[in-house]
């Protein structure tokens, strides 16, 4: 037993190793001298945070990057709430045409989101004519439109996770004089709080990594652009500029890292719960 | 029982709305607008105003079903796919069973691999990809010809189809599969031990206890898994733009989306783009459907 | 059930309203100035689009001068200039069309865009203002011909930029080598060049490099597409066009640029190759001197045009380049032609070449910055042995974009169809977007 088990840890950590890899190797391309990124040298003696200054070096790098962070951050607050009050409506409220909404959310995913940006766009644009925040170039327009595709996937996950609960609990706080109120907030919102962090790492990366809408709403002013157009004036192989992608990548990767991070414990019983429903 | 009835609807509703008009607003009212705008000549000179609006009816798809290269595209972009999904949901599971029996540490250190492959993003993870498999600078063919395979200097992955297919294919499985591999591995712990327990008990082999045991109970999040996969790998679209340098040579590796993007978007033809966009949702229904019908039907 | 009702109700009214794609309205008059008159408002922000190049710096500081010698002539006016990074100038451009409200007035755009962005209605036609404008007689005519739709003017070409053969002086030297005076030339120099140093390409030059090939079409007679009234049709197919697509491939071929390596190369990547000292020819533009010097072949090469098919003969060039507009939803539009004519002007066009290396449009600019600059002298004399363009029709947006011609190339290359198959194929795809 002995011998299997250290079998299985050894074939763990390897392949942890082998996932990671690329990760460390982009990082490390990112760090190295321009001469040295033709060799495949697994480390480098002579670090340099020269292609980082040059990425960094874009004007405005901050605030595209700050512009990003509230988005996405807008993004993952609203979809929770929004999300978690329809859940708790699909799951433990009666009525009819409960099924047809739940195959329309799965529906909704399906459609590609390049095709959508037309309409969007004049939608947005009328929008920006009653409430400006939400309108063409501005990030409210963002932050509605992530919130939007989000939503299904969001909806979906949580819906298993508050069917878990078992309603006995809802039962036994209205004996005891608690309004259903009362009862979503106080009692099932921190329950399924681990459900609200699967979803809301999705929402997030959604969030963080558009690129499609931040070009197709954001036409005029430089203030409220977000970070994957600031960047992408460095993605272009042809240059062979590889120290500036790479850490271009890794500046775009490590917000999501850190947020995955902070997350990560919750993630696993998040699951869980989600896919029991 | 009694409590629970009273007043659903009302309740219901006023819990559903911000949900209903956000989707409604910003999803439902754009698919519409999507259908619609595949009915009719729509480029952008009709958006901009400068030219009037033509109705087609259903030029758009016949133009698009008579393309002898979408039928290709279609095809090809199906069996991508499907290796995508598979190699995923092999890879996923196969580890989510190998964390489930190790011990806490190196079940850490995979599971923080998985994240930090997970998060990067897409774009991100082409590249990256991209520079290890590079002709000259890559990584990968430097260890080949370090390990005497000197034909191996200059090897280009991306020119032959199917190692273009690959390498993406790769690539799509190391961003996706811990999606699978949590999903799973919550699955399979949720698993009470006394079920397994008990069928040791009958004289269950392990692999007896797999397929007719746990398998069943698995089924569901399995299910969900794959769905969710199929949807996602259908569409792929960054990873194959970035890394075949928009769909390998003469367009060899060309997927739906990308096709879509040069056909239509590239060149500004909304009102195709629209009716290639419609023909994918209905064939990823179709898809879907089937899958499903065909894991009620096993049961 | 009323609420159902109602929700029903509501659900048909939305339909009934919304039952066409939306538009923007930009059929607003074409503003123009008789002689003299001024249109639109001569105060207030000027918004200015320019591109953002990868080291922005130098033309910022022209830019800048500019910007203060126009707001000190013009009190009460401030430019706003942004920078846009090429690769969105669709979406930027195109919403700009569709949203007048966030359009700028001034705006920097590729010569290749003008066809789509006409069918839009997106630039001002400056066609009589430009005529009466007394520098505009300097301008090299092919080059101003890039800016002209169906006859009407809509923008000041700022610079061009032309190719020419770059070459590898110390390998020619080695192997007792002149530079091709032919075409045909060119390709027995580049095989002998591989053959006697395999691990150099004879030249570096790809599939996808377009601007590379249109030259060994136009240099054998023929064209992409030619204009029939108001139609256009694809000319790909004819016998002349088929003989310089088939002379292009050539070099794609395991004897002079392997097609595993060299397929899928665009014009940058070429040059990036040569660079790199991996090449011993390429066909590169004056623009990307910088690139080239920056490698690892600094003071090892020369330049030459590109030669046709005569000896002696130079193949006519692709006039790239950009060019300075005025939009057509612009409140400002006198003041906006005034800045155009500033930046995009002979003192400035000098000032832009020193800083960038841009080539100037104006005969007489061009004149005197070569005989400053030995570099430039092979470029200009192709650019004033006259240049080509691309078809000027909106549809050749929806043809480039689909890669038509690069496929073409690539089909023939590595072997998938011949010459004339591919060439059947790219015509047919060619006209269906013309609609001929």
């Amino acid at each position: 037993m002995r011998r299997g088990q250290l079998v299985v840890d050894a074939v763990c950590v390897v392949i942890a190793l082998v996932v990671a890899f690329p990760l460390y190797w982009m990082v490390l391309a990112a760090l190295k001298p321009a001469g040295e990124l033709r060799s495949a040298s697994p480390v480098t003696l002579a670090p340099t945070v020269d292609s980082f200054r040059r990425v960094l070096d874009v004007e405005n790098f901050g605030l595209y990057f700050v512009n990003s962070l509230v988005v996405a951050v807008a993004v993952v607050v609203l979809s929770l709430l929004v999300s978690f009050l329809s859940a708790v409506a699909l799951t433990r409220f009666r009525f009819r045409g409960r099924t047809v909404l739940v195959v329309m959310l799965l529906v909704a995913q399906m459609v590609p989101v390049e095709a959508l940006t037309i309409p969007l766009f004049f939608l947005m644009r009328s929008f920006g004519e009653v409430v400006p925040a939400v309108g063409l170039n501005r990030l409210g327009s963002l932050v509605v439109v992530h919130l939007a595709f989000s939503l299904p996937f969001a909806i979906w996950l949580l819906r298993g996770f508050v069917a878990a609960v078992p309603e006995e609990l809802e039962e036994a706080a209205a004996l005891d004089g608690a309004s259903r109120f009362r009862f979503t907030w106080q009692v099932l919102f921190p329950l399924v709080a681990p459900g609200l962090v699967a979803a809301s790492v999705v929402s997030f990366i959604h969030a963080w990594n558009d690129f499609l809408f931040a070009k197709t709403f954001l036409i005029s002013g430089t203030e409220n652009r977000t970070l994957p157009l600031g960047l992408l004036v460095f993605f272009k192989p042809e240059e062979q500029d590889w120290g500036a992608i790479m850490a271009g990548s890794t500046l775009m990767t490590v917000p999501v890292l850190v947020f995955f991070l902070i997350v990560q414990r919750h993630l696993v019983s998040g699951m869980a719960g989600a896919v029991k429903g | 029982m009694a409590f629970v009835q009273r007043r659903d609807g009302r309740a219901a509703l006023l819990y559903l709305v911000p949900a209903g008009i956000i989707l409604l607003a910003l999803l439902a009212y754009p698919i519409y607008q999507l259908v619609v705008i595949s009915l009719y000549d729509y480029g952008q000179p009709q958006a901009s105003g400068a030219a009037p609006l033509v109705f087609l009816g259903l030029d758009n798809y016949a133009t698009l079903l008579g393309d002898p290269q979408f039928w290709d595209v279609l095809a090809t972009t199906i069996v991508f796919a499907a290796v995508c999904v598979a190699g995923t949901m092999l890879v996923g599971t196969a580890l989510a069973v190998l964390a489930s029996r190790a011990r806490r540490v190196p079940r850490m250190l995979l599971f923080l691999a998985a994240l930090g492959a997970w998060a990067t993003p897409t774009i991100a993870g082409s590249y990256v990809w991209l520079f290890l498999f590079d002709q000259d600078f890559g990584l990968v063919n430097e260890v080949f010809a370090g390990l005497g395979l000197g034909g191996m200097r200059g090897h280009s992955w991306t020119f032959d189809r199917y190692s273009a297919f690959g390498l993406v294919a790769g690539e799509i499985i190391w961003c996706s599969f811990p999606f699978v591999l949590v999903t799973m591995y919550a699955g399979i712990t949720a698993i009470p031990r006394e079920v397994i327990e008990a069928a040791a008990l009958d004289g269950a082999s392990a692999r007896r206890t797999a397929t007719s045991v746990i398998l069943p109970i698995l089924r569901p999040i399995l299910m969900i898994a794959t769905i969710q996969s199929i949807i996602w790998d259908f569409k792929v679209f960054t990873q194959i733009y970035v890394m075949t340098n928009g769909g390998g040579v003469a367009g060899q590796n060309l997927v739906l989306n990308v096709y879509a993007y040069q056909k239509a978007f590239a060149g500004e033809e909304y009102g195709l783009g629209a009716a290639i966009g419609v023909v994918m949702t209905v064939l990823l229904l179709l898809v879907t459907a089937l899958y499903v019908r065909a894991q009620r039907g096993v049961r | 059930m009323r609420i159902r009702r109602t929700l029903v109700v509501a659900a048909l009214g939305v339909l009934a309203i919304a039952c066409a794609p939306p538009q923007a309205s930009n059929d607003s008059p074409q503003r123009t100035a008789s002689a003299g008159a001024t249109v639109g408002a001569t105060t207030g922000e000027l918004r200015v689009w320019l591109f953002q190049e990868p080291t922005n710096g130098p033309k910022e500081a022209v830019v800048d001068e500019a910007t203060a010698e126009f707001e000190k002539a013009h009190p009460g006016v401030t430019v706003n200039v942004e920078y846009l990074p090429v690769d969105t100038r669709a979406s930027r451009f195109n919403g700009a069309f569709n949203d007048p409200a966030s359009a700028p007035d001034v705006a920097e755009f590729g010569n290749t865009d003008l066809a789509g962005y006409t069918a839009s209605n997106g630039f001002a036609d400056l066609t009589d203002d430009i005529k009466a404008w007394p520098d505009s007689a300097d301008l090299v005519p092919s080059v101003l011909r890039t800016a002209t739709v169906d006859g009407r003017t809509y923008g000041i070409p700022w610079f061009t930029g032309t190719r020419a053969l770059y070459y590898r002086t110390d390998v020619f030297d080695e192997l007792g080598l002149k530079p091709p005076k032919t075409l045909a030339e060119l390709t027995e120099t580049a095989r002998k060049i591989r053959t006697a140093k395999p691990d150099l390409y004879g030249i570096a030059t790809g599939g996808k490099s377009q601007y590379s090939f249109l030259p060994y079409i136009w240099a054998n007679g023929g064209d992409v597409a030619e204009q029939d009234g108001d139609t256009w049709k694809s000319t790909v197919d004819s016998k002349q066009a088929r003989a310089g697509l088939r002379q292009y491939a050539e070099l794609i071929h395991d004897d002079i640029c392997p097609p595993s390596a060299c397929a899928q190369l665009t014009g940058s990547q070429s040059v990036s190759a040569f660079a790199g000292g991996k090449a011993a020819m390429t066909i590169g533009g004056d623009f990307n001197r910088a690139a080239i010097d920056a490698g690892a072949v600094k003071g090892r090469y020369a330049v030459v045009p590109l030669p046709g098919v005569r000896s002696g003969s130079i193949a006519p060039a692709f006039a790239g380049g950009n060019l300075l507009g005025v939009f057509r939803s612009s409140d400002r539009y006198t003041l906006s032609l005034e800045f155009v004519k500033l930046l995009g002007g002979k003192e400035y066009q000098e000032k832009m070449f020193t800083a960038m290396g841009n080539m100037p449009t104006f005969t007489d600019v061009q004149n005197r910055v070569a005989k400053d600059d030995e570099f430039l002298a092979p470029f200009i004399r192709t650019a004033q042995a006259g240049t080509r363009f691309v078809p000027s029709t909106p549809a050749w947006t929806k043809i480039d974009a689909g890669g038509v011609l690069p496929t073409a190339v690539q089909q023939v290359a590595t072997g998938q169809l011949d010459v004339d198959a591919a060439t059947s194929a790219a015509a047919a795809q060619m006209n269906e977007a013309f609609g001929s």
